[in-house]
């Protein structure tokens, strides 16, 4: 089995559950998280020890809330990691406005982490306190000039529309926002009433479509007219500023996922650990392998995979890497529509298309 | 036994007036079955016919009861039908008994139906015996209904008896009374046999089973058969009785009823309603008929997903087996492909057939709107009948089209009568008669079989809180002015959505056509335009607009498989939808159409 280039870390522990949120994640379990960080590296060790580690471009350490960690403790666990890197290899990490502090985030700055991702949401109080956020919107301005202190040179902001209460107003206020804290680049997800989170439980209605696509649009144009690429469906980045760990996933690469419930895809198979705490612990204390669930993936579900992410990116997907679509005829219909481009063996969707990703991919594909 | 000790006779009641419990109860009591295999309601053996609590199928079922005088008497209970669209299946048991039970609910009182039955019972010379069941309930007003049960049949009040199926309470009586009020039969023992089909169906091991009573002579096991009708010659490979499960007996003699086992394998070849009599020795005259059953009501069915046509046609073939009266061709269809065009004694019918495909044989179905039999004069004087709207010839070919009437009889408590008759106004209806009937007004309209088989029923429940009661028969065809009405999805005509309508309602209902798909069609790659048409002219129109967003939002490496079952789950709900050229189109955009008048308005 071939090493990966892009390693994956779930750091699971949060101080509350948000509203929208359906991650793995760890409440009230704090008293555990060095814990925890020894069976992380366990499990780093074996995967090493298994020659699954190849020279690393990119590292994630995503969450939870992964500034809930000891900071000396971070540090520790990017000494094990620092020989594995390659030059000029991207490090980023998670972080919430109310968890962390200017000195923290020099801190990890100084033990290699070279891109943060902050969860600002909204910078609206009253759609802070419709997601169950902790933070204030002065908590997220402070954090990303405290950012810009530390050295950060790579830093992202994550935000969600469609939020229950959200008006046009509240866009153009968060989008203003977001444009005078200049970050280098911007994730805005339409919130997703996921089953079992709070918000679905209460019963919040979904955002109509029309008021969703206005939003979507808006900001799409918001960010581009301020110098964004719209790279990936949801997410804007200042050129040069792209994040090369997601793209890996849209590009269907080989990773590998360490912690509870985190996924690995290495050669054609695809892995996730299970995602409760005590078993994940209790299985690397006794010096075995997380408990998994597989599941391989034959010529078919790869090719529809590549589909379905490529098409996800402005540039596209190469149609000698990505193979057929179940249904070719459809590409030239497309075309003569407007919602695609199909040249020299690329198939990229236009601006339109973009917006109905998802109706193109079903026109192409047979998911079944 | 001789005929002196027999009797043979039915039960006429509406719907849940306690037909099946009465039934049940005589079968307890005369112990033809025991009470521990007494599973409720014997003789309704559809699970269907259980669930929706009415009876499909006539069967004849004999017991033996001692009665007071001390002698035992050989009872014959022949099943009817309570529903409208089976009442021709009435008739058929009617002629085979002497005697029939008119069992009225004691705290609902007659209905339309019942009315209609206890008519053809006297007009039969049958003898009734007017009973009040559910006489237990508290609602029960057993001296005001009584005295209505009396007037009807020209009795005497204190002659109608009173039960209650339910607790067993003077059931005796009721067998009493069939002993000492309903005629022995009377046929000629040394004359040629000769039997009356008056049912059949269709059993997998022994094939085309015959319901017959025999009006005289004596048939025996292993008789050459004549059907008078047809002419056809079977042999009775087995004879005998139910009771209440087929027991041989090896003969039947005069005033018997019982069933013959035939060695047909096509239901459809033996007619109900033939008379039978023997080869070597044959009766000279055939006994009265009764009129052939017709379809009524056709619709389309097509299967959802076309690799399912085979079952759906083997699904019919097996129904067909048991239901003669369902029938079926090949039809196909632009919109939906391959299905077939069925004809329905009546809605009801038509749910049941559906409903019987979907859950015995595990088809997902679609139903063209439900339209009656056309006649079409065209400008060359030909007359042609039509049970599509796909049918219908261009309208410059037309000279007339007329469409079946039917008198329907309602029976409304005084306070809903202004409800029925603007209902009926409102589905072209022609007023013949009111008059009052106990506490409640007998109202007489003429109205097309087309507005009946609409939701006419549903309509008439709900505006009358459940009170009015509903009896049709039809009275001919006569002229209409109608026309077809065209839907059109993105500019072509979807055939399965064709329809038959009356001009003056054309632009209502095509309104509310396209209204009903607008609602029901979902957002798609583009923009689709519903149009309502006669001919070339637009009645209404909608545009399902274009989507503007459907984007998955996050995809990140944990959620890759996730993703991309969250696609395959929604390729699965678009395999629920008929691809109609290029749009997609629910299968409840079909459904809403037919449900076409449940909104209040009326149409």
């Amino acid at each position: 089995m071939s090493p990966v280039a892009h390693l994956y870390l779930h750091l699971p522990f949060c101080s509350s559950r948000c509203g929208y949120c359906a991650f793995v994640v760890n409440v009230g379990a704090l008293g555990r998280r060095d814990e925890y960080l020894d069976a992380l590296l366990a499990e780093l060790e074996g995967e090493r020890a298994a020659g699954r580690i190849g020279e690393l471009q990119t590292v994630y350490l995503g969450g939870g809330t992964p500034t809930l960690m000891r900071p000396r403790r971070l540090a520790a666990l990017m000494e094990r990691i620092r020989p594995h890197l390659a030059p000029g290899a991207e490090v980023s990490m998670e972080a919430n406005p109310e968890s962390v502090d200017g000195p923290a985030l020099a801190a990890l700055r100084r033990a290699g982490v070279n891109r943060l991702s902050l969860g600002v949401q909204s910078f609206q109080p009253h759609l802070l306190s419709a997601l169950d956020r902790a933070a204030t919107p002065a908590q997220a301005r402070q954090l990303i000039a405290c950012a810009r202190a530390a050295g950060f040179e790579d830093l992202s902001i994550d935000l969600i529309f469609g939020i229950p209460g959200q008006t046009a107003d509240d866009l153009e206020r968060d989008l203003a926002e977001v444009l005078t804290a200049g970050p280098d680049h911007v994730s805005w997800y339409e919130l997703e009433l996921k089953p079992g989170t709070a918000l679905a439980r209460a019963g919040t209605p979904a955002f109509d479509e029309d008021e969703g696509a206005d939003a979507y649009r808006r900001i799409v144009g918001g960010l581009e007219d301020a110098g964004y690429g719209w790279y990936e469906t949801a997410n804007f980045a200042r050129p040069g500023h792209e994040c090369r760990h997601s793209l890996a996933y849209w590009s269907a690469a080989d990773y590998l996922g360490l912690g509870v419930g985190a996924v690995s895809t290495v050669g054609g198979e695809r892995w996730r650990n299970a995602a409760a705490l005590d078993g994940y612990l209790a299985a690397l204390a006794a010096g075995e392998a997380p408990p998994r669930s597989r599941e391989p993936l034959d010529a078919d579900d790869v090719r529809r995979e590549r589909w379905m992410l490529g098409l996800r990116l402005e540039r596209g997907l190469p149609l000698a890497w990505a193979g057929p679509p179940d249904r070719p005829d459809a590409l030239a219909r497309l075309s003569a529509a407007g919602l695609l481009h199909h040249d020299a063996g690329a198939v990229s969707l236009t601006r339109e298309g973009r917006f109905v990703q998802n109706a193109i991919l079903h026109e192409l594909m047979d998911y079944a | 036994m001789d005929q002196g000790h027999i009797r043979n006779f039915c039960i006429i009641a509406h719907i849940d007036h306690g037909k099946s419990t009465l039934a049940d109860r005589i079968l307890q009591l005369t112990g033809a079955v025991s009470e521990r295999d007494m599973r409720s309601q014997v003789l309704d053996s559809m699970d269907l016919e259980r669930e929706r609590g009415i009876t499909i199928k006539a069967q004849a079922v004999r017991v033996h009861y001692t009665a007071s005088d001390g002698e035992t008497y050989q009872l014959n209970l022949i099943d009817t039908p309570g529903h409208v669209d089976f009442s021709y299946e009435v008739s058929r048991s009617l002629a085979a008994c002497e005697g029939a039970l008119l069992v009225v609910d004691a705290s609902q009182g007659i209905e339309a139906q019942t009315l209609a039955n206890t008519y053809l019972a006297i007009e039969g010379d049958l003898e009734v015996i007017p009973v009040l069941n559910k006489i237990d309930l508290p609602a029960a007003d057993p001296e005001l209904h009584g005295r209505a049960v009396a007037d009807l049949i020209g009795d005497d009040p204190e002659n109608v008896l009173r039960i209650s199926a339910k607790t067993g309470e003077g059931i005796e009586a009721v067998l009493e009374a069939v002993v000492e009020r309903v005629p022995p039969p009377s046929g000629d023992l040394t004359a040629p046999a000769r039997a009356l089909i008056f049912d059949s169906v269709y059993d997998q091991y022994r094939g085309v089973v015959a319901f017959v009573r025999v009006m005289d002579g004596v048939f025996q096991k292993g008789d050459k058969l004549r059907c008078m009708q047809t002419g056809l010659v079977v042999e009775s490979e087995e004879i005998g009785v139910m009771a209440p499960v087929m027991t041989p007996t090896g003969k039947l003699a005069a005033g018997e009823t019982g069933y013959l086992v035939t060695g047909l394998k096509n239901l459809g070849d033996l007619r109900v309603g033939d008379t039978i009599t023997r080869v070597a020795e044959p009766a000279a005259e055939a006994l009265p008929g009764y009129r052939e059953v017709k379809p009524m009501v056709f619709c389309g069915l097509f299967p959802v997903d076309a690799d399912d046509y085979p079952d759906l046609r083997d699904a019919l073939e097996k129904l067909s087996l048991n239901d003669a009266s369902l029938r079926w061709e090949p039809e196909s269809s632009q919109a939906l492909g391959f299905g077939f065009r069925c004809g329905f004694l009546g809605l009801l019918h038509m749910d049941i057939v559906r409903e019987r495909l979907e859950r015995e044989y595990d088809l997902e179905l679609l139903a063209t709107t439900p339209n009656v039999e056309y006649k079409v004069t065209t400008t060359m004087g030909e007359i042609l009948p039509v049970r599509s709207p796909t049918e219908l010839p261009p309208p410059t070919n037309i000279a007339m089209i007329e469409e079946p009437f039917v008198r329907c009889t309602i029976l409304v408590p005084s306070d809903g009568v202004g409800a029925v008759m603007k209902l009926c106004q409102d589905r072209r209806g022609v007023f013949v008669t009111m008059e009052p009937i106990e506490n409640r007004q007998q109202i007489v309209y003429d109205m097309p079989l087309a507005e009946i088989v609409l939701d006419f029923y549903d309509q008439l429940k709900s505006r009358t809180r459940g009170y009015a009661s509903l009896d049709y028969e039809i009275v001919g065809y006569r002229e209409s002015h109608l026309v077809k009405l065209d839907v059109l999805l993105a500019g072509d005509t979807v055939d399965a959505l064709s329809m038959i309508v009356h001009r003056d309602e054309a632009y209502t209902r095509g309104k509310l056509l396209v209204e009903r798909l607008f609602r029901t069609i979902p957002r798609q790659l583009f923009d689709v335009p519903i149009q309502a048409a006669i001919g070339g002219k637009i009645l209404a129109r909608e545009t399902v607009k274009a989507r503007r967003k459907d984007v998955l939002a996050k995809c990140y490496g944990g959620d890759i498989s996730r993703k991309r079952k969250l696609l395959e789950r929604q390729k699965e709900g678009k395999k629920r939808m008929k691809q109609v050229g290029s749009v997609e189109v629910p299968q409840e955009a079909f459904l809403s159409v037919l449900k076409i008048g449940d909104d209040g308005n009326g149409k």
